[in-house]
């Protein structure tokens, strides 16, 4: 399977800035500093499990 | 007056304290803050403190001092930030991190204080600032906890010890303070600007950390290879000759156009033990460096040109200040701010977003 991990990605940067684009950039950042390199995913990606794990973690600290 | 920032040379605690305050006298200042050479014995902070009597006093031990229009040693630097500037101030401590980190506390108490959640402030009115133990290996917990609680812009340092690598501190509230943070939440009147300036070329010689291990900031393999073999092939060197190219070439995480740079410290065998921490799976761009006194001038020119500047201050990495002491624009580049009312301090490491080397990372109030 493919194109989970870009979807999380999506789905993160889209709830923890809110609908405010000027917040977008600032929370792929935090998420690079994280250790996931958001540009590297594409809807083609495989679904790493590792990273999959990784972002649902992420995604808990920032909720 | 909005702020004023002023330094003193004078030798003795006693004498500084009484130097800055005779500088200060007639000003009405909100919060001050101070950056002092490590020379100083720790109980400078309660001597500031005593003699600011009502106003919120903070800082931290250095590695060197900016003030406007140069570069100092074994000086102390102060700014006073007047109620045009700064509508209130909130200051937390954070003790021993070496222990762990648990950020929550600090953000408690600025929701007590402003009496909203942190999430919902109005992230172009608060503005954070972070001071950390620069010995405690702990910028990255912190930055990364503050990251999640909040979307308001925390930036600042990691004070310094004068190059002895002994003993840090940060100072609150007549207190000195090691193995601790100090987190400040300003509530700003009239806006404020960040400033994030590196001078380095980003090369199209990149890296992928293989194999690393966070706690202690080493990159154990790049690209499936030994750090130091990779790194040295990437630049174009021997291993042995590695070293000699770390400070001309870091290398940087690539966020948007901008590295965060990460400076590597030394090798440990053939691994490199850097001076902040590269998650594994990251793709790091190597970078050769430019000119700082340019590269500021153009960094503080188009903050210029977006509005009328009140103060800086400057959080300005150790490395920067080394590099500029060789190349003998220490001078040039204290002179940048000539006219601007500027306090700095050369850091254990920068703090924005997260935590990044060879960098200056400026708070410019409006």
């Amino acid at each position: 399977m493919t194109g989970k991990i870009k979807k999380m990605i999506d789905e993160i940067v889209e709830k923890r800035s809110k609908g405010n684009a000027a917040l977008v950039p600032f929370v792929r950042a935090k998420l690079i500093m994280k250790g996931i390199n958001c540009d590297k995913y594409t809807m083609t990606s495989e679904d790493d499990p590792v990273v999959i794990k990784k972002l649902e973690e992420i995604a808990k600290e920032l909720s | 007056m909005k702020l004023k920032s002023v330094y003193s040379t004078k030798s003795s605690a006693d004498e500084v304290v009484s130097d800055i305050s005779s500088q200060l006298k007639g000003f009405t200042a909100k919060v001050l803050i101070f950056f002092a050479s490590s020379k100083f014995e720790s109980s400078i902070g309660k001597k500031m403190q005593d003699e600011f009597r009502g106003v919120t006093v903070f800082g931290c031990t250095t590695a060197g001092e900016i003030s406007s229009g140069r570069m100092i040693k074994n000086s102390v630097v102060a700014m006073a930030l007047g109620p045009e500037i700064v509508s209130d101030v909130q200051v937390s401590i954070l003790e021993n991190i070496k222990g762990g980190v648990n950020a929550k506390s600090a953000f408690k108490s600025f929701e007590n204080h402003f009496k909203i959640p942190v999430r919902q402030m109005d992230i172009s009115n608060y503005i954070g600032m972070v001071l950390i133990d620069g010995l405690s290996g702990k910028e990255e917990d912190i930055m990364n906890q503050i990251g999640n609680l909040t979307d308001i812009t925390f930036i600042g340092g990691s004070a310094g010890d004068d190059l002895k690598f002994k003993e840090t501190r940060v100072y609150y509230g007549g207190k000195s303070y090691t193995n601790a943070a100090l987190l400040a939440l300003f509530q700003v009147k009239n806006g404020f600007d960040i400033i994030k300036t590196q001078s380095f070329k980003v090369l199209d010689k990149k890296l992928v950390v293989t194999k690393a291990d966070e706690a202690t900031r080493q990159v154990i393999e790049f690209d499936g290879k030994p750090a130091a073999q990779a790194y040295a092939a990437a630049v174009g060197t021997t291993v042995a000759e590695a070293p000699n190219h770390f400070m001309h070439n870091p290398v940087g995480l690539i966020i948007g156009d901008e590295p965060y740079v990460r400076s590597p410290q030394r090798l440990d065998d053939r691994r490199i033990a850097f001076y902040c921490h590269i998650p594994e799976d990251m793709e790091v761009s190597l970078l050769e460096s430019t000119n700082i006194v340019d590269d500021t001038k153009e960094a503080l020119a188009k903050a210029e040109s977006i509005g009328p500047i009140a103060g800086i201050i400057n959080f300005h990495c150790i490395l920067r200040t080394l590099e500029l002491e060789q190349k003998m624009q220490t001078e040039a580049y204290g002179n940048l701010f000539t006219g601007i009312p500027t306090i700095g301090f050369s850091t254990y490491g920068e703090e924005y977003i997260g935590h990044i080397n060879q960098t200056s990372t400026m708070l410019v109030f409006r």
